[in-house]
């Protein structure tokens, strides 16, 4: 009973750290279940164009900080012959500032991002902290008394930040009311989400202009919407700063909060930033690689997909076999199907992967009757062992080849796989085989062969099932997972199912 | 089908699978393991400690030891040659006469000089040897069973296999070669196993291909009520084989010769779970019986003693 709890332990501890591990991918890392499954990345261009003088310049770019609602997964800046340096500004603005000592002539440079537009946790997000009360603004008569009118109304009816907020926008698109028309005429369009702020700000409401971008449809050569942001006291809630309406455009990415200029440059003249915006299919696989790229997550991030392509589809097999190591010890201990040899089945298994079954079988069985009568005819030779098995070997080749040769002049291409098989491994059941069938008679022989056989295509179906070869390859930490189940059954110690077939007359009284 | 599972562990069978873990892997340790699959040690062993086994003529050890093959047989007109590290009876050749040149098989068959030379070259290239390593070739007396059998044996000679737990003989079989097993008495080769019961040494009823049978497959004679000679010697022969290899869950397989009384032929350390059906009786229930004693006498002959009295049936 010790012993048996001891390895419970163990598989305990192996399948936690392998299902943790596989957990903390999913979660984390928003790696899939399911293989095939394609999501729509944004790839957003900034380009900043300018002219230059012929002198020093230095260009500044506000970069966007993993705004939520997206997670950003690779970027990357073109600025040829430009010195790029990329790091956190004043306060959390991150920028991208090139300089040169020489800039002639029409120039752009390039900032490129890939964006996913769904949360995957941990990337960074910008912590949300209580902003500060805003300073109370003063304004000039007669607009201070028509803020005044308006705010204290508004104050009367309203409960908190965000219903003042609401209420604010309904009263400001209220035409007929004489104080609104003194406020809206005191600004032009493009200040009035400024103006918005200052009266949010009278009533210490702290809020924001963010300016972003709408991500619908592919679209090149636009600027960033400004829009407006009301701290609720637990979150920046958007609104459209016209309208009053809560809420965001749809996809709206932003890109730079407040007051700031997106592109500042020294030594340059007209300078602007166009924004251009294209839809690109990806594999939620290759997201969530991008992403734990991004974030570096140590052992997490260590992934097949960094092997060498060639690398990788061997480990796509190689992989496999666990499982199907696994198939022969259920049916070994708990069914208990005889076989040639532990792992032939395995073997002969990944040969058919290859051949595909049904040319497989065939070939198989057609490989190991020639090999095994011409065996038979080499025991009256009276070879001794090693060199019997050599020649059984080297005619096992033969006949491969002549399958090979024949299917090839009668254009059958699947007989060509025949040389996939694991011809050593062949050798060595014609050899068992052979003596099975002298010791215990053609019965028991092809009684084994046959289980081999049924064992060797259970594991065939195993391993090359597609969405177990999937889940083997990203989440390699399963191989835990299999030697956990592996630890289990080496201490089961019920019946097999072969021996309550063989015990069955004991069960009579 | 999970009502004959039930059914069995009511009954107390032991399965391969808990007889590997539960038994033979707390109980025989592996460095022992080769004084037993190696029959000559195991013979050496025996030798040393005062057992009676069948007399060595000689031991074939490579292709250049088989010249002296033909001089080491023309002393003896009947032999046994086996492979040292063969298994389940695999590879034994019994040689009953020599008539002229050629050597006639228990069966009546005949075999040239070559064709045994041939047997002992096989041999010592290893084909009946666990894992097919380079093997030594045995010739060894042969025995003559004990008339007792005569009319339930079809040639070959016949055994009795002991089942014994920590130096406590818990079951015990007679192994009845058949016509199908070709004169081995070995059952998976198709011998026909009767259980003898521990206190008496009295034979019970049989299992033949994993079924239980009260007649001989061949003969259809009974299998029960035969009296095996000198039991309690052969009790104690097997339970001395505990101290000699100190393996706790061991088979000991005798044969009782005519002239010689029983004899040591071969140890197992991975002994067949068949013995369960030939005698009707689970294992787990004696193996348990016998853990719950505690500390077991030292000598062999008491712990026959308490066997005999612990298992009265």
């Amino acid at each position: 009973m010790r012993r048996l709890s001891a390895v419970v332990i163990w598989a305990l501890i192996f399948a936690g750290l392998g299902l943790t591990l596989m957990y903390l991918k999913i979660t984390r890392l928003a790696v899939p279940l399911v293989p095939s499954a394609l999501a729509t990345v944004w790839d957003v261009e900034a380009r900043v164009g300018f002219e230059g003088r012929g002198s020093a310049a230095k260009i500044r770019l506000a970069l966007p900080q993993s705004p939520r609602g997206f997670s950003f997964i690779g970027e990357d800046f073109v600025s040829r012959g430009y010195g790029l340096a990329v790091g956190k500004g004043d306060g959390d603005l991150r920028r991208a500032v090139w300089t040169i000592r020489h800039a002639n002539g029409g120039q752009a440079l390039y900032y490129r991002l890939k964006a996913y537009p769904g949360r995957v946790e941990g990337t960074g997000q910008v912590r949300i902290r209580q902003p500060p009360a805003p300073e109370v603004p003063q304004f000039t008569e007669p607009l201070a008394s028509a803020v005044g009118a308006v705010l204290s109304h508004v104050r009367e009816q309203s409960a908190d930040a965000m219903t003042f907020t609401t209420l604010l926008f309904a009263m400001l698109n209220t035409a007929d009311d004489e104080n609104v028309k003194v406020i809206r005429e005191s600004v032009t369009t493009e200040a009035w989400p400024d103006l918005v702020i200052r009266l949010l700000a009278a009533e210490h409401i702290p809020s924001r202009v963010v300016y972003g971008l709408s991500l619908g449809g592919d679209f090149a050569d636009r600027e960033l919407t400004p829009w407006l942001e009301v701290h609720t006291g637990e979150r920046w809630q958007g609104f459209n700063p016209d309208t009053g309406e809560e809420g965001y455009p749809a996809n709206f990415l932003p890109w730079i909060y407040g007051h700031r200029d997106v592109v500042e440059a020294t030594g340059v003249d007209r300078i602007r930033v166009t924004f251009a915006a294209a839809r690109s299919p990806m594999t939620r696989l290759g997201i969530a690689r991008k992403v734990e790229n991004a974030l570096d997550t140590g052992l997490l991030s260590l992934s097949l997909t960094d092997l060498p392509v060639r690398t990788q589809n061997v480990y796509r097999v190689l992989l496999m076999v666990p499982l199907g190591a696994f198939v022969i010890v259920l049916l070994r201990m708990v069914v208990g199907i005889p076989t040639f040899g532990t792992f032939m089945p395995v073997l002969v298994a990944l040969a058919f992967r290859e051949t595909r079954l049904m040319v497989g079988i065939p070939l198989f069985l057609l490989v190991v009757s020639t090999g095994l009568g011409i065996r038979s005819a080499l025991t009256h030779l009276r070879l001794l062992l090693v060199p019997r098995l050599a020649s059984v070997l080297v005619i096992v080749i033969g006949v491969m080849l002549a399958i090979s040769l024949l299917s090839a002049a009668l254009g059958i291409e699947q007989g060509l796989s025949i040389a996939l098989f694991p011809m050593v491994i062949l050798t060595m059941t014609i050899e068992r085989m052979s003596i099975v069938w002298e010791e215990r008679g053609p019965g028991a022989s092809v009684r084994e062969f046959m289980g081999s056989l049924g064992v060797a295509i259970a594991a065939y179906f195993v391993m090359t099932e597609e969405h177990l070869m999937y889940l083997m390859f990203v989440f390699p930490e399963l191989l835990l997972v299999v030697l956990a189940l592996c630890l289990l059954f080496g201490a089961y110690t019920g019946y097999r199912l072969s021996e309550i077939l063989r015990f069955r007359d004991l069960t009579r009284p | 089908m999970f009502g004959t599972w039930l059914a069995l562990h009511r009954r107390g069978i032991l399965g391969i699978n808990a007889r590997n873990r539960d038994y033979i892997m707390p109980r025989n340790p592996r460095r022992h393991y080769p004084l037993v699959d190696n029959k000559l040690s195991t013979k050496h062993l025996a030798i040393e400690a005062g057992i009676a086994v069948p007399t060595l003529y000689g031991v074939i050890e490579s292709e250049y030891d088989l010249r002296r093959l033909d001089a080491l047989l023309a002393s003896h007109p009947g032999f046994v040659i086996k492979p040292s590290r063969g298994a389940g009876g695999a590879g034994v050749l019994v040689i009953d006469s020599c008539r002229k040149a050629l050597f006639v098989k228990a069966d009546g068959r005949v075999l040239s000089h070559h064709e045994v030379a041939y047997h002992t070259a096989n041999i010592l290239s290893g084909i009946y040897s666990l894992g097919g390593v380079p093997d030594q070739a045995m010739i060894e007396y042969r025995v003559r069973p004990n008339p007792i059998f005569d009319a339930v044996s079809y040639l070959g000679v016949p055994d009795i296999r002991l089942l014994v737990y920590r130096g406590m003989p818990v079951l015990a079989m007679v192994r009845l070669p058949t016509r199908q097993s070709d004169g081995k008495a070995n059952l998976h080769q198709g011998a026909v196993g009767v259980g003898v019961k521990i206190a008496t040494g009295r034979t019970t009823t049989g299992v033949w291909q994993n079924r239980a049978v009260s007649e001989h497959p061949d003969f259809g004679l009974p299998l029960a009520g035969l009296e095996i000679p000198n039991w309690p010697q052969l009790l104690e022969l097997g339970a001395r084989c505990f101290e000699l290899t100190g393996l706790g869950f061991l088979g000991v397989d005798i044969v009782l010769d005519q002239t010689l009384g029983p004899l040591l032929l071969e140890l197992n350390a991975r002994p067949g779970l068949g013995i369960q059906i030939a005698n009707r009786t689970g294992l787990r229930g004696r193996l348990a019986a016998i853990d719950a004693l505690g500390a077991l006498p030292e000598t062999p002959s008491a712990r026959v003693a308490l066997t005999c009295a612990l298992f009265p049936d």
